[in-house]
C-alpha cells in the first residue's frame, strides 16, 4: 500500500467507482491509494484579530478557524487548568442541507470528538493555561468554521485546529499580589511578549472508511456515500490513541477493527509529523506580503 | 498602502482583548515647506505654513534651520514653546497625540499656537506618511517606538528638505539623553531645550521660562514622606485600603486641608506638613485614614506661611498644629499616600525677593491663599519686583520645602487697578477676551428696524404703559414691568425679558461664545459680558421711549393676587421709562402723580407684598449677606466711599415679580419638556451643616430650629436682642453660610424629588429674567419659545446629556463670577483703606483660638484681629467649648460689639493686609488708642514704590 506522501499526490481520477473500485492496485476513483490523502492547503494567521487562526483546504472541503484566548474561570475539578472549547458552525453555503439547524447533528459530532481528543493530559498540557489556581485561568475558544463540504470534515478540521493552535499567542500576565493577598493581574506594554501553546502532542484525527472489504482514508463525498461504517481515532505524534468511535450503521468485526487502528495509528504519526514539519516552515518563511487565504 | 496596528487592552471588566485596527499610508502628504517641488500641495489652502527661510539667532546651530520638539518639550516647556520668538516648528503627529493624551490644557495651548499664523507652526502626520511610519518591534517598548518615529521623521526631514534647499536643517529637540545620543549617531541635530534656548541672543526672558528640571536631585535630607507609585494606589482604592478625592487646603491656615471624598458626601481632615505631602489645592490625591486615636480637628489657628524659611530648617509648625489640638470633638482624619493627578495651573501672584543678594532663586507668593509659595528662578528679580506675574509650577521634589517652578509672564505693576483686575479674572478662570471676529459677525447691522414680518409673528403691546426698574447705572436691561386694571376688575400684569434668543441663533459663533462664558460678570469697576455690547447694552436693552423685541408673560391677577391666568408670548414693546429703584420709590411716594406708569408701579407694589407675604408664609429664607457700593472717583477711578446697599420697597417689588415669572415659565417649560428642561434647584442643607449656627446661637439662649425651612425662617424671625439690632444680622448671615450652593441641572437627568428650591420655598425654579447677562435664561427662552411654537427646535436642545453639560460649565462660570465679584470688592476695599485709618464699629463674627473675626457692618468687611504677638505668646484665655477669648476681666463672646481700627499693613508692601486693631473693650497693653479718622493729604492712586 502506498504511504501517504505530503500533499501532492493528487491523480485526476477518471474510472467510475460504482463500477469497479479498488479493482487495479488498490487504486481509489480518483487515482489515490487506501491510504493517501488529497492535496491539503494551509495557511495560519489568517484572521487578524483572533489570538490564532488557520484555513485549510482539502481539495472542496474548506474549513477557517480562529482561537480565541480569553481569561475564564478553571473547571471546578481541575482548579489548576485551562480549558479549550470547541465550536463548530455548519455554514449553509458549505452544503444545502445545513441550511436551518440542519447541520447540529454534525457540528455537535465534530465538536464532540475534538473536545474528546483533547480532554486528555497526553495531548495538550492545560496547565500552562492557568493563571492564578482556583481563579483564572485562559479558556482557548476555538471556532472552527465548515465553509465547504467536500469530505473528510473529520480530519480537516483536526488538522486546521492544530495549525490554529500552532498559530495562537497569548499574552504574557503579570500576578501580583497585594498586601492583603489578592492576586492582580497586569498586562505587559510589548504586545510582542506573548505565549505560544505548545501542539507538538495534539492529535489528529483519522477517519477511516469501510468500503467494501476495504477501508480508506480521507474519503471524498462520493465514498463517504458508499461507506457504511466508519472508525473515527484520535492520534497523536507518537501514536497515542487518545479517541476511537465508530460512526454509521454498519457494523465492524473486531478483526477489522483492529486491522483498521493499525492502518489509522500509521496515518495518524505521518499525519502530525508532516503537519508539524510545515508549520514550522510556514513559520521560518519571510514575513507574508499579505494574507493569501481570501484573496485569492 | 495598509497596515494594521494590533495591542492589548485589559478592560474595566479585567477581560484581555486584542484589538486591530486597519491603518493606511499615503504617499500625498506635504512636507510643510512651501518651495517643495517633491510633495503635492496646494499653496493657497494649507497656511499657515513654515516660513521659507526662518530667522535664527541660535551660535549653537547657526544658519536656517526649523524646530522637532519631542513630547516632554512640549509638555515641560510649554511656556517658551509659546513665546512669540520661537517659531517654525515642525509638530510631529506621533508628539501631538502624545501630548494629547498625557495632558489636555497643554494639548490646547498647542493647538493655539498651531492656529496662530504668525507662529509658523506645522503639524506633519508622520504616522500616515509612507516613508515614516514605523512599526513597533518586538521587545520595543511604546515609547521607544515613539522616539524612533520622531527620529526617522527628522531624519527623513533632513533628507528631504536638503533636496529643496541644501541649506535647510532640522534641529531635534529633546531632554532625553539617549535619545539626543542615538539622533547623533543618525546624523541629526539634537539639543536639550535648555542648551538650544542659552544659545540664542538676548533670550533672558526665555531662559526664566524654561521648566526646571524634574529630575534635578536637590541634595539634602528628604523633608516629606515619598508618594506611593500609581500602581500601588490604584492597587490601594481597589480594596479600600486608600480613598481619592480632590485637595481642597483651608484658607485660613496653610498647614491644613480637607479632601472631598469622590462619590460620596464626607470629608476628610488633613493636617500638618507630613498628612498634606506635597499636595496643592485641587489634586486629585489618594488618601488613608487615620486610625481613630489619631484623629483631630481644625485648630482654630489663622496661620500664614510668613517668612522664608531654608530647606534645611525643620518644620516646626506641625508640632504647634498638633498639640495645640484641644479634646473638642475629633473628626474623620488622614494622611494624603500619592498624588493621583496634579490639577496645577498657571498661577498669578508676585515675587518675594530672596534676602540673600544676587541670588538667582526667589520664592512666589501666589494671590490665591490656598497655594503654596513658589520657588522660582530668575535673573530678572529687580525688574519683576513689584509687578504682578503669573508664575507655573513644574515639580515639587521631596527634598524641597516649597514646589518649583518657573516664570511665565508678568501681567503689570501691584496696585495698578488694571493689572489687579486682570489678576482677578485670571485667577477666576472667566473669560476675558474680546469678542472674536467670527463672534461680531453674528450681529445684526445697524440700523436696526423692525419688519412687517417681524409685526405678523409678535403681540405689538407698544401702547402698554410699561416701564423698567434697575440700580443706577445700569446699561443693561433685561426686564421691564406694567399692570393694569381689567375692566372686570382684576389686574394684568405684565413681565417682558429682552427677547435675546431672538439675536443668538443656537450654533453660531456668537452663541458658542456666550455658552462659555456662561454669565456676564461684574467687577466694581468692570463689566465682562457675555455678548457683544450692541446686544448687551443697546437692542436687547429694553430702554425708554424705545422699539424692542421682547419676550411676555402675562397674568390675570385678582386683587389679592391670585393667579387666574397665565399666557407667554413674543411681542413688541416700548418701554414709558427707565427707572430706577429709587426714582420708582419717588413716584409711588409721590401722591400727586396720577399717570399711567405710576399707577401700575403701585398697582405692582401691593400686590408684591401680599406675594412676598405668600412666600414668606410658605418658608421661604430672608438671608443677610453684605452687599457694598463704592463711591468711585471720576478721575482717578478710585473709591472715595463705601456704603451698604440700601434696599428699597421696589427692589423687592421686582424681585417679586420676578420670581413669579420665573416660576411660571419653570412650569410650562417642565410640563412640556420633562426631559430636557433647563431648571435650578437649591438642596436642602444637611442638618449637620447647622450645627456650628445652633451652637453659637445657644450661647445668647436663643434656639434656632432647622427641621424645616418654615421653621428655620420663623426660629430667626424671633432671634433678636434688644440691645444688639446687629444681632438678628449676623444670625442671617452665619446662616447664609451654611447653605449650599443653588446650582442649574436638566430635569431628566435629576430625581424629581430633587427639584425644589429650598431658599425660596418653591417646588420649581427656573432663569427666565435676566437673558443679556445669563447663558441659562437663553436656553429657557428657547425652551419656551418651542412650548409656545413660536420658534423651531434644534437636536442639541432636546439632548439631556447636552443640556446637563451647558449646566454643569454654567454652575461652575457661576460660581467663579461669584468669586470674582466678591474678590473685586476686596481689592477696592483696599484701595480704600490705603490711606485711611478709621475706627469703626464691628461685631465679633467668630472667635478664633489665636484671633477675632470681627465684621464692619458699614463696609460689609471682614477682618482679623490677631490676638498673640509674633512669638505665638497671648494675653487671653481661649474657651474652646463657650467660643470665648478672655484677658483679665474682659471676656469676648461671638456677637459682641467692639470698636477696631483698621489700616493697611504696609510693612511688607509686597503683601498688603488689611489690618485690625481692637480698640473698644479697652484692654491694658493689648488695645490701640482710638484716632481721629485721618485721611492723609495723599493722592490716592499714588504708585507704590519699592
Amino acid at each position: 500500500m502506498a504511504v501517504v506522501q505530503g500533499w501532492k499526490n493528487w491523480y485526476p481520477g477518471r474510472l467510475g467507482y460504482v463500477d469497479f473500485v479498488f479493482g487495479l492496485d488498490n487504486l481509489r476513483n480518483d487515482g489515490r491509494g487506501c491510504e493517501d490523502y488529497r492535496s491539503l492547503d494551509l495557511e495560519t494567521d489568517v484572521v487578524s484579530n483572533s489570538s490564532g487562526s488557520s484555513r485549510v483546504r482539502l481539495a472542496n472541503t474548506d474549513i477557517l478557524v480562529g482561537v480565541k484566548a480569553e481569561l475564564g474561570e478553571p473547571a471546578a475539578d481541575k482548579p489548576s487548568e485551562g480549558r479549550i472549547e470547541f465550536f463548530v458552525d455548519c455554514s449553509a453555503n458549505a452544503a444545502p442541507e445545513f441550511e436551518g439547524r440542519g447541520g447540529e447533528d454534525l457540528a455537535l459530532a465534530i465538536s464532540n470528538t475534538l473536545a474528546q481528543s483533547y480532554d486528555n493530559v497526553s495531548s495538550l498540557d492545560k496547565r500552562k493555561l492557568c493563571v492564578i489556581p482556583g481563579h483564572q485561568c485562559w479558556v482557548l475558544y476555538v471556532d472552527i468554521l465548515l465553509l465547504e463540504c467536500g469530505g473528510n470534515l473529520f480530519d480537516a478540521a483536526s488538522v486546521a485546529v492544530k495549525a490554529a493552535l500552532f498559530n495562537t499567542k497569548i499574552p504574557n500576565l503579570d500576578v501580583t499580589k497585594n498586601e492583603k493577598g489578592e492576586p492582580s493581574l497586569e498586562l505587559r506594554d510589548d504586545p510582542f511578549d506573548c505565549m505560544r501553546v505548545d501542539v507538538a502532542a495534539a492529535p489528529c484525527l483519522v477517519t477511516l472508511n469501510k468500503i467494501g472489504y476495504h477501508h480508506v482514508v480521507d474519503a471524498t463525498r462520493e465514498e463517504e456515500s458508499c461507506t457504511l461504517a466508519r472508525l473515527i481515532m484520535g492520534v497523536t505524534a507518537d501514536g497515542n490513541v487518545v479517541t476511537l468511535k465508530t460512526e454509521k450503521s454498519g457494523s465492524l468485526d473486531p478483526e477489522s477493527v483492529f486491522e483498521m487502528m493499525q492502518t489509522g495509528k500509521r496515518v495518524g504519526i505521518s499525519l502530525n509529523n508532516t503537519l508539524s514539519a510545515k508549520l514550522k516552515q510556514e513559520e521560518t518563511m519571510a514575513p507574508k506580503k499579505g494574507k493569501k487565504a481570501f484573496l485569492r | 498602502m495598509l497596515k494594521s496596528k494590533v495591542f492589548m487592552l485589559k478592560t474595566k471588566k479585567g477581560s484581555i482583548m486584542k484589538i486591530v485596527r486597519e491603518h493606511y499610508l499615503r504617499d500625498d502628504i506635504w512636507c510643510g515647506f512651501l518651495a517643495c517641488e517633491l510633495c503635492s500641495h496646494d499653496d493657497e489652502k494649507q497656511l499657515p505654513v513654515l516660513e521659507l527661510s526662518p530667522p535664527t539667532s541660535s551660535n549653537l546651530c547657526p544658519g536656517s534651520h526649523y524646530l522637532i520638539p519631542d513630547t516632554n518639550v512640549l509638555l515641560h516647556q510649554i511656556d517658551v514653546i509659546e513665546d512669540k520668538s520661537v517659531t517654525n516648528v515642525i509638530i510631529l503627529q506621533t508628539v501631538l497625540q502624545e501630548v494629547r493624551h498625557r495632558s489636555a490644557p497643554c494639548y490646547k495651548r498647542i493647538k493655539d499656537c498651531i492656529d496662530d499664523p504668525g507662529k509658523h507652526f506645522y503639524v506633519f502626520v508622520n504616522e500616515f506618511h509612507k516613508d515614516t511610519y514605523v512599526e513597533r518591534l518586538p521587545g520595543e517598548s511604546s515609547n521607544d517606538r515613539n522616539d524612533r518615529a520622531i527620529r526617522i521623521s527628522v531624519m527623513w526631514y533632513g533628507k528631504h528638505l536638503a533636496l529643496s534647499d541644501d541649506s535647510l536643517r532640522v534641529v531635534l529637540l529633546t531632554d532625553d539623553v539617549a535619545n539626543r545620543e542615538q539622533a547623533k549617531q543618525n546624523g541629526i541635530h539634537a539639543f536639550s531645550m535648555k542648551d538650544y534656548v542659552k544659545s540664542l541672543g538676548n533670550a533672558s526672558d526665555l531662559i526664566d521660562k524654561l521648566s526646571t528640571d524634574e529630575n534635578k536631585v536637590i541634595d539634602g535630607k528628604p523633608l516629606y514622606p515619598e508618594h506611593l507609585p500609581l500602581s500601588q494606589i490604584q492597587e490601594g482604592i481597589k480594596n479600600g485600603k486608600y480613598m481619592q478625592g480632590t485637595f481642597q487646603a483651608s484658607r485660613e491656615n496653610y498647614l491644613e486641608a480637607y479632601v472631598n471624598i469622590r462619590d460620596e458626601e464626607h470629608q476628610v481632615f488633613i493636617q500638618g506638613h507630613d498628612y498634606v505631602n506635597r499636595a496643592i489645592q485641587d489634586d486629585l490625591v489618594a488618601i488613608e485614614m487615620l486610625p481613630e486615636d489619631e484623629w483631630t480637628c481644625p485648630s482654630s489657628w489663622v496661620l500664614e506661611d510668613e517668612e522664608e524659611k531654608g530647606d534645611e530648617e525643620d518644620i516646626k509648625e506641625d508640632e504647634i498644629v498638633r498639640t495645640s489640638t484641644g479634646k473638642k470633638s475629633k473628626i474623620p482624619s488622614g494622611r494624603v499616600v500619592g498624588i493621583i493627578k496634579r490639577n496645577w495651573r498657571q498661577y498669578c501672584g508676585m515675587l518675594q525677593k530672596s534676602v540673600l543678594k544676587g541670588s538667582n532663586r526667589h520664592l512666589f507668593v501666589a494671590a490665591e491663599r490656598r497655594i503654596p509659595k513658589i520657588r522660582i528662578e530668575t535673573r530678572q528679580a529687580d525688574v519683576l519686583d513689584g509687578q504682578r506675574i503669573v508664575v507655573v509650577i513644574d515639580s515639587w521634589p521631596r527634598t524641597s520645602r516649597y514646589p518649583q517652578g518657573h516664570f511665565v509672564r508678568k501681567l503689570g505693576n501691584i496696585g495698578d487697578k488694571d493689572t489687579e483686575n486682570e489678576v482677578l479674572l485670571l485667577e477666576h478662570d472667566v473669560p476675558h477676551s474680546s469678542f472674536s471676529g467670527a463672534v461680531l459677525k453674528c450681529l445684526p447691522s445697524l440700523p436696526w428696524i423692525i419688519t412687517d414680518d417681524d409685526l405678523t409673528h409678535r403681540v405689538d403691546v407698544r401702547h402698554l404703559p410699561i416701564c423698567s426698574v434697575d440700580p443706577p447705572g445700569c446699561t443693561d436691561i433685561d426686564d421691564a414691568l406694567h399692570c393694569i386694571e381689567l375692566s372686570n376688575g382684576n389686574y394684568q400684569v405684565g413681565v417682558h425679558i429682552a427677547d435675546v434668543s431672538h439675536f443668538i441663533r443656537p450654533g453660531t459663533a456668537i452663541d458658542k461664545e456666550a455658552a462659555n462664558r456662561g454669565t456676564t460678570v461684574y467687577l466694581i469697576d468692570k463689566r465682562i459680558d457675555m455678548v457683544p455690547e450692541l446686544l448687551s447694552s443697546n437692542l436687547c436693552s429694553l430702554r425708554s421711549e424705545e422699539d424692542r423685541f421682547a419676550f411676555t408673560v402675562i397674568w390675570e391677577m385678582t386683587k389679592d393676587a391670585k393667579i387666574l391666568s397665565t399666557l407667554f408670548h413674543k411681542s413688541i414693546i416700548r418701554s414709558k421709562a427707565a427707572l430706577t429703584y429709587a426714582e420708582a420709590q419717588l413716584r409711588i411716594d409721590d401722591k400727586s402723580m396720577k399717570d399711567d406708569v405710576t399707577e401700575g408701579l403701585r398697582r405692582l407694589n401691593s400686590l408684591a407684598k401680599i406675594l412676598k407675604k405668600i412666600r414668606i408664609r410658605n418658608g421661604a429664607l430672608t438671608l443677610a449677606s453684605q452687599e457694598v457700593r463704592f463711591h468711585i472717583d471720576s478721575e482717578t477711578h478710585d473709591p472715595i466711599d463705601v456704603q451698604t446697599k440700601e434696599l428699597r420697597e421696589t427692589n423687592s417689588m421686582v424681585e417679586e415679580f420676578m420670581l413669579l415669572a420665573n416660576i411660571s415659565v419653570a412650569e410650562k417649560i417642565l410640563d412640556e419638556f420633562p426631559d430636557c428642561a433647563l431648571l435650578r434647584r437649591h438642596p436642602a442643607p444637611p442638618a449637620s451643616n447647622f450645627e456650628p449656627l445652633i451652637r453659637v446661637a445657644e450661647t445668647r439662649g436663643f434656639k434656632i430650629d432647622v427641621s424645616c425651612g418654615k421653621a428655620l425662617a420663623d426660629s430667626l424671625d424671633a432671634a433678636n436682642i434688644q440691645e444688639n439690632p446687629y444681632f438678628n444680622t449676623m444670625l442671617r448671615i452665619l446662616t447664609t453660610r451654611c447653605m449650599m450652593q443653588a446650582v442649574y441641572f436638566c430635569s431628566g437627568m435629576c430625581a424629581k424629588s430633587d427639584f425644589p428650591h429650598y431658599g425660596l420655598a418653591t417646588p420649581i425654579y427656573t432663569h427666565f429674567t435676566s437673558p443679556i447677562r445669563r447663558y441659562s435664561d437663553v436656553i429657557v427662552h428657547r425652551l419656551l419659545a418651542v412650548a409656545i411654537s413660536a420658534d423651531a427646535t434644534y437636536p442639541e436642545l432636546l439632548d439631556k446629556h447636552r443640556s446637563q453639560s451647558i449646566c454643569n460649565n454654567l454652575n461652575y462660570r457661576h460660581r467663579m463670577a461669584q468669586y470674582a465679584g466678591r474678590a473685586s470688592v476686596v481689592l477696592h476695599t483696599q484701595i480704600f483703606f490705603k490711606n485711611r485709618i478709621l475706627d469703626e464699629q464691628g461685631y465679633v463674627l467668630f472667635v478664633r483660638k489665636n484671633a477675632l473675626q470681627v465684621l464692619i457692618p458699614k463696609y460689609g468687611l471682614e477682618g482679623t484681629v490677631y490676638l498673640m504677638d509674633a512669638n505665638q505668646q497671648t494675653m487671653f484665655t481661649y474657651n474652646e467649648e463657650e467660643s470665648t477669648q478672655t484677658c483679665g476681666d474682659v471676656s469676648l463672646h461671638m456677637f459682641d460689639p467692639v470698636t477696631v481700627q483698621i489700616s493697611i499693613d504696609s510693612t511688607n508692601i509686597q503683601h498688603q493686609k488689611l489690618c485690625m486693631k481692637l480698640i473698644k473693650p479697652v484692654i491694658p497693653n493689648f488695645s490701640v488708642n482710638p484716632c481721629q479718622n485721618i485721611t492723609e493729604d495723599q493722592p490716592p492712586n499714588k504708585k507704590l514704590k519699592n
